[in-house]
């Protein structure tokens, strides 16, 4: 059934020739069934699978990249790698690749959920002030989500998170080779990012 | 998922009911590792909430550490083309 398994063994050597031919597999889990496309996208940046293909990506970004000696020219690499890999499935992956194609200073206005908008007196009902202003704060820390709808903005989140999790695996283990392993890198808690999926 | 907008269904305006709330905030919960373990008790939705903030606020801060040193990194060990072919297959494994 599957393709490939997300483990601890070495991902083999044809991963790498995946990538030019079907990019479109690095989303797609083991199930195909429709039912499951929630499953899929729990596990999407956790399997190692994808780990590898961010930390290629990355590297051979970083190296075509003349301008590295900026760490912030770095974090912005990271971060369009990061959200390239997410093929525009989501509203923080697409913010933040329109915000690098418009200069820096415009961030392109995405198309809010108008329909899902709710006048503010029946917002109130339902949520206290202080979460909607915790919810305001957490729209501004997603990139492109400050007028989501409160289910909306809790997907973005969840996967956002889980992509920021494996960018910083996949950056600490590029951080480690480049150190030649000598432990010069952080080493994130075994138990605060699952990094691996059985499925 | 088309299932969470019936808006015209319900009687009232709002087009999400408090147990969609619920759901959502605790599905929220067991991504974050402090409240993690705590997911039996009942973790209110701003401390949910606060806690996710904080949790992604740390999480830039780290990507944003490893981006500093990585540039470092790359900045002394640049042009050497073999060298990041052994990488990038030690990547690979």
């Amino acid at each position: 059934m599957a393709s490939f398994t997300p483990n601890l063994e070495p991902a083999p050597d044809t991963s790498l020739q995946f990538k030019p031919k079907k990019p479109r597999i690095t989303l797609q889990t083991p199930s195909s069934c429709p039912s499951n496309q929630r499953t899929q996208r729990i596990k999407r940046w956790r399997t190692q699978r994808d780990q590898h293909i961010y930390s290629s990506k990355l590297f051979q970004a970083l190296r075509r990249s003349r301008r590295t000696s900026a760490s912030r020219e770095v974090h912005e690499t990271a971060d369009r790698v990061l959200a390239g890999l997410a093929r525009g499935t989501t509203r923080w992956s697409r913010a933040i690749l329109t915000a690098r194609k418009v200069t820096k200073h415009k961030k392109a206005k995405l198309p809010t959920n108008n329909r899902l908008r709710k006048p503010d007196i029946y917002r109130e009902r339902r949520k206290t002030p202080a979460v909607e202003r915790k919810l305001k704060v957490l729209g501004r820390l997603v990139p492109g989500c400050r007028k989501l709808s409160f289910s909306n903005l809790i997907e973005e989140t969840s996967d956002y998170i889980a992509a920021l999790e494996m960018q910083v695996r996949a950056m600490t283990a590029i951080t480690e080779f480049l150190c030649g392993g000598t432990g010069g890198g952080p080493q994130p808690p075994a138990d605060r990012l699952p990094s691996n999926v059985n499925s | 998922m088309s299932g969470r907008r019936s808006r015209s269904k319900q009687s009232s305006v709002s087009s999400i009911t408090d147990d969609q709330i619920t759901d959502l905030v605790s599905k929220l919960q067991h991504l974050i590792p402090e409240l993690r373990r705590r997911r039996f008790d009942k973790v209110s939705t701003s401390k949910v909430l606060q806690e996710t903030c904080n949790y992604i606020r740390s999480l830039h801060r780290e990507v944003e550490d490893l981006s500093d040193r990585l540039s470092q990194l790359l900045a002394s060990t640049d042009s050497d083309s073999d060298q990041a072919a052994i990488i990038r297959s030690l990547l690979m494994q």
